[in-house]
């Protein structure tokens, strides 16, 4: 196990590396150049231009470029941010580092229990017009534009009752819309998964065994059912968390909130590439170290999945 | 359904009241917006117009602003240009502070040249005004860090020197900042302390969220009546006026997309403040890249071309006004009396057929270019001359930083572009846009009797006698339709009714010294 | 009751639209699909305007009977838009989806049939893009290649064939040792035939399933790629581009974000809808 958890650490790290080679390559290739977004009105004087080049060390080759970055990975600093002044990508980021992690928990501790809660609920009235309903509600609920729906609520619980600040970050208030926004799709995710599972278990013997022998249905369904549905959902965790990574962008841009997504999309516009790169790399890091730590739970919950959940 | 919403309410209200309470808003200190992050706080690198925004509440130069856009007196009481002409002694304000307590005087503004100019600085905006400045050039190339046209004659009076006239430079806009803070604080001091002599000290940048300043007691001109000013950084003008409405904002200078909420919405109706902007708009045509530009019919045609009108009440609201010129109302040496450029479609017409180009028969394609905030604008034009003359017209949407270098290098073709003034002063506009050597002469028109009148200008210090000379030069332009004026945009904020003494320039808002906030 | 879970070959046989027809939520689904699919090949020719034409006299106007869903900003028709901004995020979901589907397909085949260092290539690409969280890999595309309806594609297909791959190659393992196919391998069968005969047909339902459900996440990452300005552009019209810039409108000219609000939202729940039923269909596991 733990050799196991070494191996595919070791992994992740050449996984890293080659993300941080394709992020270099790709910024290289994407239109329009920060000197030239830096200098705005001023392009064209050449001394100035060949000045910030020597400073952001442009002016020497791609390949001491990327090592010059390696470099400044391994210090912490990330490099110079080119959109401001003197300043280091580590203090741009700084200040944001926890907010999209802390959208996505938050609304991933919301989500899967109510998933798990709506999809046992379907699932037990299969087919009826209830499971018809929530099915409905849920698809409606990640098939409305999250940017559309933003806007309804902002309309809705800011301006109208005035009970919820428009956008911004700082207190417990500020995390309620957006956080409403990020729970939709998992949950729904989710809950079809659960109803997708639950109906699968149900069919199997042990539990029309233990319905037979006259436990009452809701034990049934909860002690043993749930317990063998618990496995798969945590394979998609990792899914999940990856969906909410990107919805940050969206919902950071939408109410405001200074996180690594909306930074992520002004950087990109404002051709400011070491801190696109840098977020680029942490939100892949955080992402495949959940992703880890779900498979390693999911190895070490393997065996007694093959004792349990015996091939039909 | 209603009582369900009212439950909804309640509960949602319930919740807020268990989380803890929100930071309460202070009732002195005044919130606004910006659109981004400033991409400096310091008023050397100072180059964009958000650090602009802030700044100017923080710095100040030889004059400033009244609530009309004139100019007045501010760090420097007076000024007598040399008998040459070529340079000004200036007798500085005696009494103000810095925000370190030190007091302000001509050292402090040789010193802020001086940095400007220290190639290793990357001197911003600023530094562009110290070209004629004799001993600039040297500074500029490392020889030196001592600037040899600027004497320090006593404590408050300060000689500079020219190596050809310059009337308008005690209009610049100079930041000054104190000569003791690097000093103090070391290299890096911009984030950490306050230089200025502003009626605001710089007091946190928190990157993404806003930027704070605190009041400054001992401000020369009387210390301000609120505690200090918030700049929150609000990059959508929708969220910006969604939190003002909602009260997270006192005051909102409102972006172009948004003025049509604001203009249709019976409840900002006296919280609205307006003003012309200080920028003229214009369709730049290259003659070089596109040859039938080189005739003067097919200019004017493209002139008469579009509606200004329609662009003004269909396109911006009625926020704006057609632009017959090349400089804006509310900047010292605008002509009012400039005749109407007409809408006419049948005259357009004829001259292209004059020009050889009849129903636009012959004319190559073009593509119209600009970024996408003005895709709507570019959007019309190509539909316009399209429909109207013909002429085989595409939209071309490009990123901003390249764009603006091709421009500067002279190789667009077809191009709406704006000017800002950076002073009150046309000669902003007429020296810098369409002056022949300038490189923000984009659309690379050039005409040697226009820069004669223009280089006159810049040595005439009799303001009624320059101005004349703007207007002649103006006409010129005018008449060889070396360009067509579009529109003067409206600026539109928003202030809320407790707060009083916000004022907005045709230079924006200016510095919230004079604001109060009651409860 | 419960059929094997390698069933040799997935026919979707008669019974198949039986079960079909008695899941309301595919009926539903495929209902709405056949219109918005009818709507963005015909309704082109059958808007009474055009949709890129520009009238600044006559913009801002609200719904009525000449504008059906009034007119934008610009003065062009918002319903003429809607129909052509349907069509393009069909353009766009299929394009993706016949690449992906190319691309997963053959590579997970190719991975799982010949192992080795095949597989370890195949394997390990996949791996590295699933280390990217999905939009945010294709931001970055979208980035590089610049804004544009190729752009999207290309984007959107980079995120979406390593997940083909990597189902395809499971299910291919999960073949691999069955009778038929020893036998076919021994008997010297080519690869290319192997695959297409035998590997293809046993494959095509789940894939199907996983074509289904990934419509609604394209057409939905195409319009949030428009809405954060990295989409495609202008003159072409896009639900997320038209969405974006009728929200700042949305308290003088709400119909602007609503319209197109609605055509994605109902464009989605129909294949949601339909993805959801053809799973309990054609999945042979779940059948009740």
């Amino acid at each position: 196990m733990i050799e196991y958890a070494a191996r595919r650490l070791a992994g992740l790290l050449g996984v890293w590396f080659l993300a941080i080679v394709i992020t270099f390559v790709a910024v290289q290739f994407v239109p329009g150049d920060p000197i030239m977004a830096l200098l705005s009105d001023r392009s064209g004087d050449a001394d100035l231009e060949a000045r910030l080049r020597a400073d952001y060390g442009l002016d020497r080759p791609l390949p001491v470029q990327f090592l010059d970055y390696l470099a400044h990975i391994a210090d912490g600093t990330f490099g110079l941010s080119f959109r401001f002044a003197n300043t280091t990508v580590f203090d741009v980021i700084s200040g944001g580092l926890l907010i999209s992690p802390i959208l996505a928990i938050t609304a991933i501790l919301i989500a899967v229990p109510l998933g798990v809660v709506l999809g046992v609920f379907a699932a037990q009235r299969a087919n009826s017009w209830a499971d018809t309903a929530v099915i409905l509600g849920l698809v409606s609920g990640i098939s409305i534009p999250n940017f559309a729906m933003a806007a309804f609520l902002v309309y809705l619980l800011s301006i109208k009752w005035s009970v919820l600040p428009v956008a911004g970050w700082g207190t417990p208030q500020h995390l309620v819309m957006p956080v409403l926004i990020l729970v939709i799709p998992p949950t729904a995710y989710v809950a079809r998964l659960t109803r997708t599972y639950m109906l699968e278990v149900l069919q199997q013997d042990f539990v029309r065994t233990a319905r037979a022998k006259g436990l009452r249905e809701r034990l049934v369904i909860y002690r043993h059912a749930l317990k063998n549905t618990f496995v798969p959902l945590l394979t998609t965790v990792g899914i999940i968390f990856g969906g909410l990574l990107s919805g940050t962008f969206v919902v950071e841009t939408i109410f405001n909130i200074p996180g690594l997504g909306r930074l992520a999309i002004e950087s990109i516009f404002a051709r400011d590439y070491p801190v696109t790169m840098t977020i680029v790399l942490l939100f892949t890091m955080f992402y495949s170290i959940i992703n880890l730590i779900v498979d390693l739970a999911y190895t070490a919950l393997d065996p007694r999945i093959r004792l349990t959940n015996t091939k039909a | 359904m209603r009582a369900g919403t009212k439950l909804l309410a309640l509960c949602a209200s319930a919740l807020a009241l268990t989380l803890p309470a929100a930071a309460v808003s202070q009732a002195a200190e005044l919130r606004t917006n910006i659109n981004a992050d400033p991409a400096m706080v310091d008023p050397i690198t100072y180059s964009e117009l958000i650090a602009g925004d802030v700044m100017a509440n923080v710095y100040e130069g030889f004059v400033g602003l009244d609530t009309e856009g004139n100019v007045i007196p501010a760090l420097a009481e007076s000024w007598e240009p040399h008998e040459d002409g070529l340079g000004f002694r200036f007798k500085l304000r005696s009494g103000v502070k810095f925000h370190s307590g030190r007091s302000f005087g001509a050292k402090d503004v040789k010193y802020t040249f001086e940095q400007l100019l220290i190639p290793g600085n990357r001197g911003g905006l600023n530094a562009e005004y110290l070209d004629t400045v004799v001993g600039a050039q040297a500074v500029k190339d490392g020889k030196t860090t001592d600037l040899e046209g600027v004497t320090v004659v006593d404590e408050l009076t300060l000689d500079v020197r020219f190596t050809k006239a310059d009337v308008l430079f005690p209009i610049y806009p100079f930041y000054f900042m104190d000569a003791g803070i690097v000093e103090e604080h070391g290299a890096d001091w911009a984030t950490k302390a306050s230089a200025g002599t502003g009626p605001f000290k710089f007091k946190a940048w928190n990157l993404g969220r806003d930027v704070q300043l605190e009041a400054f007691a001992d401000y020369w001109g009387g210390a301000p009546k609120i505690d200090g000013v918030r700049f929150l950084i609000v990059p959508s003008g929708d969220t910006a006026v969604s939190m003002y409405e909602a009260g997270e904002l006192d005051v909102v200078y409102v972006d172009t997309q948004t003025i049509r909420r604001v203009l249709k919405d019976p409840q900002f109706k006296d919280e609205m403040l307006t003003a012309p902007a200080a920028q003229i708009r214009y369709l730049g045509m290259n003659q070089n890249l596109y040859e039938p530009f080189k005739d003067i019919r097919v200019r004017e045609a493209i002139c008469i071309g579009f509606d200004r009108d329609a662009m003004v009440d269909g396109l911006y609201d009625g926020a704006a006004f057609p632009l017959y010129g090349q400089v804006t109302p509310g900047v010292a040496g605008y002509n009012p009396d400039l005749p109407a450029i007409p809408y006419d479609p049948e005259r357009a017409k004829k001259l292209l057929a004059e020009a050889g180009y009849p129903n636009g028969e012959g004319l190559p394609p073009i593509k119209v270019t600009d970024t996408e905030p003005n895709k709507n604008d570019i959007t019309y034009y190509a539909n316009q001359f399209s429909s109207v003359l013909g002429m085989p017209v595409e939209v071309e949407i490009v990123e901003r930083g390249s764009h603006i270098k091709r421009m500067n290098a002279g190789e667009v073709p077809f191009f709406p572009w704006g000017w800002s003034a950076g002073y009150p002063d046309a000669l902003y506009f007429l020296s810098q846009v369409w002056y022949g050597p300038s490189t923000y002469n984009r659309s690379r028109w050039q005409n040697d009797a226009f820069d004669a009148l223009i280089e006159e200008a810049q040595g005439t210090a009799d303001a009624k006698a320059r101005y004349a000379l703007y207007n002649k030069a103006e006409k010129i332009l005018l008449d060889d339709w070396g360009t067509c004026p579009t529109t003067v945009r409206m600026q539109v904020a928003l202030v809320k009714p407790n707060v009083e003494g916000v004022s907005l320039t045709p230079f924006r808002f200016l510095p919230f010294g004079d604001a109060q906030v009651t409860e | 009751m419960a059929a094997p879970s390698t069933s040799q070959t997935a026919r979707p046989g008669s019974d198949f639209f039986l079960r079909f027809r008695r899941s309301r939520n595919a009926m539903i689904g495929s209902v709405i699909v056949a219109f918005v699919v009818l709507m963005a090949l015909f309704g082109p020719l059958l808007t009474p305007h055009d949709p890129v034409k520009v009238n600044v006299l006559a913009s801002w106007r609200a719904p009525d009977s000449t504008h059906w869903m009034g007119t934008d900003a610009l003065g062009r028709d918002v319903f003429s838009r809607i129909v052509l901004g349907g069509r393009v995020s069909l353009i766009v979901s299929m394009s993706v989806l016949a690449v992906t589907l190319t691309i997963g397909t053959v590579l997970g085949m190719c991975a799982a049939y010949f192992g080795g260092w095949v597989d370890a290539l195949v394997m390990r690409t996949v791996d590295i893009i699933f280390a990217f969280p999905e939009l945010i890999f294709a931001i970055l595309v979208a980035a590089v290649l610049g804004p544009g309806t190729l752009t999207v594609i290309i984007a959107l297909s980079m995120v979406w064939w390593p997940g083909i791959a990597r189902l395809t190659r499971s299910l291919v393992l999960g073949l691999r040792h069955e009778m038929f196919i020893e036998a076919a391998i021994v008997s010297g069968t080519p690869a290319h035939k192997i695959m297409r005969r035998h590997f293809l047909p046993n494959i095509v339902a789940p894939l199907i399933v996983r074509a289904s459900i990934g419509v609604g996440f394209i057409i939905m990452a195409e319009a949030t790629l428009s809405f954060l300005g990295i989409g495609i552009q202008e003159p072409e019209p896009t639900w997320g581009a038209m969405i974006r810039d009728g929200l700042s409108q949305l308290r003088t000219d709400p119909h602007l974000a609503l319209f197109a609000s609605l055509a994605l939202g109902i464009t989605m729940i129909g294949f949601n809808l339909l993805g959801d039923g053809l799973r309990d269909v054609l999945d042979p596991k779940v059948r009740n």
